[in-house]
């Protein structure tokens, strides 16, 4: 921990990113936005004048959480990215990435401060907004396991999304190309496979209603799978399916369907995004290493 | 001595472009190595090679007993790197710079700040210790740039034109550095497009065109390897013998191979006269000893000949490199 914590880079990258008024100017707008956010959405949801305990105020406590959370999914999504995709390309333009490599700091050194620097700021922007997370709490409408297992996935994601950004910024010469390969790669995943599975499964559908038959017992269950499974891929999908089934089924890990006479065992969507994502990162966090390890024949 | 940098038959290829071919070279504890050679020639691909960011063809480069190739991490650790251009970090203040670095170097965090104090006041930065490197000019970028090639205390020292773009007084500067550093026991092994410079401070130089080496060893040995004989001017009082007598009576004195002059030079157009320009100085071609140069001075004095000047002439590096080397397109 405390190699994490004297990681050179990620001090340096900090000491520069905090400095002067401009990370404090930038927190304060943030939270102006967020709070102009949050009395938006309450105004809306409370226009019947809530009372606290009501189904009127636990519907407003959810519409404040969900608000919360989709503006930490963009955070997630594109800010920490955005910081990476420069990390390590912009060494290169600046001309500081020899100096770098001509020192004992070792490959994995490296990439460790650029990801703690970039992660630490969004880190940031997700704890200050937990103040205002908390109104929702005051309405009701929200369980622990749901604002736990929210959060472990907005972190899970952060690190992820702020690896694959820094992949790019390592396999790409140019701090243009890859904070464009790195939104491109973002806007996929975030919107690009959601369209796709849903373009397949009305295709499905459609096929299904064509050939007269359900397809059978076999072809719903990996359709349900692959339904769970493509959910997992995409963060705002996971949310809002493993919220749905919090509510509806009271599961946490698992629910059940029954499809024909048989009784299938799904895994919720979350603990498959986690471990999907997690091997992920990890297959991204070598790669990255790999290229910055690099010795170069050019 | 023992050689503290060694390459054997280094070679780098790029396709079907050779940028080192077969290099060999020794250099030894404490040198200073001054590498030239003319745009291209090789120079910053050797020097990369030797900081382990590019990777060889074929041949060995090892530093301190390390090489390059298979034990990059030891090189690293004994060698301190300034390349030809480099970048600055912006919100770094000067003393942040050089702990960053020490700290990549791992040097342990309580002695950055004495040596942090000690780096600034060798290369006359104490007074910018607070100031943001960006702010810096030219010279004094560089010459904290070489104040981080010594926060983890390297034996060698490999600086790619470190006086490239500096000023006069910027570069006289960085020279007394190089000096300062090789008192303190470094070895530099430098290039450098200022020759003059090379020869100020070098202890050897070696020249490289078109990715070979052309020649290597101490600048005496190169400067007096560059002529078979000795040059040797006469300078004589204007008007008072006949030059033509003089030279006549010179080519038959021992050691004296060949006399040429009076040098009939132009002023210059200030209308300064060198001392040299004028139309009484000969010069000789002599291949005898020191106690021949002396006897020869003395049979013209005692034979009443008006000698104002008698010296011999030292070549410098310029005449060697351009001696040397072909220049582009051969």
């Amino acid at each position: 921990m405390s190699a994490w914590l004297s990681n050179p880079v990620a001090i340096k990258e900090l000491r520069g990113r905090m400095r002067g008024r401009r990370a404090f100017v930038v927190l304060t707008l943030y939270l102006l936005a967020l709070s102009g956010i949050v009395t938006f959405t309450y105004l809306i949801y409370s226009a019947s004048a809530a009372i606290p305990g009501s189904t009127n105020a636990r519907t407003t406590g959810k519409a404040l959480f969900a608000a919360i959370l989709a503006v930490q999914v963009f955070l997630v999504a594109f800010i920490g990215p955005a910081f990476t995709a420069g990390a390590i390309s912009g060494e290169r333009e600046r001309q500081t990435y020899d100096l770098l490599r001509t020192t004992l700091l070792p490959a994995e050194s490296f990439v460790r401060g650029k990801l703690i620097s970039a992660l630490s700021y969004v880190f940031l922007l997700v704890l200050v907004s937990i103040p205002l997370q908390s109104i929702a709490f005051l309405l009701g409408g929200l369980s622990a396991v749901e604002l736990i297992v929210s959060q472990v996935l907005i972190l899970v994601a952060a690190v992820t999304y702020a690896l694959y950004g820094l992949w790019c910024s390592a396999a790409m010469r140019s701090t243009l190309a890859a904070t464009v390969a790195t939104f491109a790669g973002m806007l996929f995943l975030l919107f690009g496979i959601p369209l796709i599975g849903g373009a397949a499964a009305l295709f499905l559908n459609l096929w299904f209603a064509t050939a007269g038959s359900g397809g059978g017992p076999l072809t719903e269950t990996l359709a349900l799978y692959a339904g769970f499974i493509s959910a997992a891929t995409n963060l705002p999908a996971t949310l809002l399916v493993s919220e749905a089934l919090f509510i509806e089924e009271n599961a946490i890990f698992a629910t059940s369907q029954t499809i024909g006479s048989t009784r299938v065992w799904l895994p919720l969507p979350w603990p498959l995004f986690i471990l999907f994502h997690l091997l992920v990162a990890y297959w991204l966090y070598r790669a990255t290493v790999r290229r910055v390890r690099r010795v170069s024949d050019k | 001595m023992t050689a503290l940098i060694e390459l054997h038959g280094l070679t780098k290829r790029y396709g079907d472009l050779t940028a080192i071919d077969d290099l060999t070279l020794d250099i030894e504890e404490g040198a200073v190595f001054g590498f030239i050679g003319p745009n291209g020639a090789g120079k910053t691909t050797t020097m990369r090679i030797l900081t382990t960011l590019l990777r060889p063809t074929a041949g060995t480069a090892r530093i301190a007993g390390h090489s390059v190739s298979d034990d990059p991490r030891a090189v690293r650790r004994a060698i301190g790197y300034m390349p030809d251009f480099f970048g600055v970090y912006e919100d770094m203040k000067v003393w942040e710079y050089l702990d960053f670095f020490a700290a990549c170097y791992d040097v342990p965090t309580a002695r950055r700040a004495g040596m942090i104090d000690d780096l600034l006041a060798l290369v006359d930065l104490e007074p910018k210790r607070d100031a943001f490197v960006d702010t810096l000019s030219r010279g004094m970028k560089q010459r904290l740039c070489l104040a981080r090639t010594l926060t983890h205390d390297p034996r060698v020292l490999i600086l790619d034109e470190p006086a490239s773009g500096l000023d006069p007084r910027a570069r006289i500067e960085m020279r007394e550095l190089l000096r300062a550093l090789q008192d303190m026991g470094k070895t530099i092994f430098f290039s450098s497009h200022i020759l003059s410079e090379v020869a100020d401070i070098c202890t050897s130089i070696g020249i490289i065109e078109h990715g070979r080496l052309v020649a290597s060893g101490s600048v005496a040995a190169m400067l007096s390897g560059l002529r078979a004989h000795r040059t040797v001017a006469v300078r004589l009082l204007p008007g008072a013998a006949d030059l033509a007598e003089v030279a006549a009576w010179l080519r038959g004195q021992p050691g004296v191979v060949a006399v040429s002059g009076p040098r009939t030079d132009a002023p210059p157009a200030d209308g300064h006269a060198d001392g040299h320009a004028d139309g009484h100085t000969l010069r000789l071609d002599f291949s005898g000893d020191d106690a021949a140069l002396s006897a020869l001075l003395a049979g013209m004095v005692s034979r009443g000949l008006p000698v104002v000047a008698f010296g011999e002439e030292q070549g410098d590096l310029e005449d060697v490199f351009m001696h040397l080397t072909r220049g582009p397109g051969t």
